[in-house]
């Protein structure tokens, strides 16, 4: 009995019609945050004393970064989900990560060379941070290059599966990068909760501006999700019900 | 006003960096939403072409 919601995940036009319903509740306080984030962080947060201004390309970088693998990671694990008991849905939670994945890569790394370029002196470096980074973006490329050379589709699903756990390991490489190796990255600045390294007005920005694409994670996802289930159900007859209903 | 876009100088990074990022977020939210309006558009084609329309 306490299993049944488990179970009702696995049922397309029930995961269809809760997407739905869901979108709204992420969509609207994701804008809400994200705009708050941005307020603070342009404006209202005080200017770093070693970085001057240069320091708010913060405020869009590590969200960017942390989007990258707060999505890595959930791809994965429904991935793996979706080998262990077969469930269609959960490949298909798998499927809608990757293009949101590999675009917030894509922004983590070009912010961060915009930010390395002014306190570094350069746009790159084969740094352990900037270069586990770098082969996670190739892991969604891979990801995605791999499904879309599959015609099969169940076939696609398992072997992009397969390669989205595999690549994990990368995931705690790239957390740990600046703490195992010399990096010429900074230390993590809001992953220390004892000992915070930025006062409030620096870091309350911040937190918003995480939480913020957190929920326009799920709010992309639910939206992805809801596409690829009606692209895999081929004839149901619950597709009839919705489409009169949209 | 001037000051505030002037970034204490780093104004050739920062607004970049926020272009970019809010590009992005934008462009996700462009995607996400086409690539369901094509599955529905694909699903209702299905459904005509197994007869007894949508």
């Amino acid at each position: 009995m306490a299993w049944t919601w488990f179970h009702r995940l696995g049922s397309p036009p029930h995961v269809y019609a809760l997407a739905s319903r869901l979108t709204p509740w992420f969509a609207w306080p994701a804008a809400l945050l994200i705009v708050g984030g941005l307020y603070g962080g342009l404006v209202l947060a005080p200017p770093d004393y070693q970085q001057g201004e240069g320091f708010r390309i913060i405020y869009v970088h590590a969200p960017s970064a942390w989007m990258s693998l707060m999505v890595y990671t959930t791809m994965a694990i429904s991935a793996g989900a979706g080998l262990i008991w077969r469930m269609k849905v959960a490949h298909a939670v798998a499927a809608s990560c990757a293009p949101i994945g590999a675009s917030f890569t894509f922004a983590a790394l070009a912010t961060g060379a915009l930010w390395g370029q002014p306190m570094w002196g350069t746009f790159w470096e084969w740094d352990p941070r900037l270069t586990s980074e770098l082969i996670l973006f190739f892991l969604y490329l891979g990801y995605m290059g791999l499904r879309s050379s599959i015609d099969d589709l169940q076939r696609a699903d398992r072997a992009s599966a397969v390669l989205a756990v595999v690549g994990i390991v990368n995931v705690p490489i790239i957390h740990y990068s600046v703490t195992w190796w010399n990096s010429l990255h900074q230390a993590p600045s809001v992953m220390q909760l004892a000992r915070p390294t930025m006062p409030a007005s620096m870091l309350i920005p911040l937190l918003l501006m995480l939480l913020g694409f957190t929920l326009l994670f799920v709010t992309l996802l639910l939206i992805r999700l809801r596409a690829e289930v009606l692209s895999r159900e081929r004839s149901a007859s619950w597709i009839r019900t919705v489409l009169a209903h949209e | 006003m001037s000051e505030f876009f002037d970034m204490g100088g780093y104004a050739p990074y920062v607004w970049p960096a926020y272009g970019l990022t809010l590009a992005t977020v934008a462009l996700n939210i462009f995607w996400a939403r086409r690539l369901l309006a094509k599955s529905r558009a694909e699903a209702r084609r299905r459904l005509e072409i197994q007869g007894g329309g949508a």
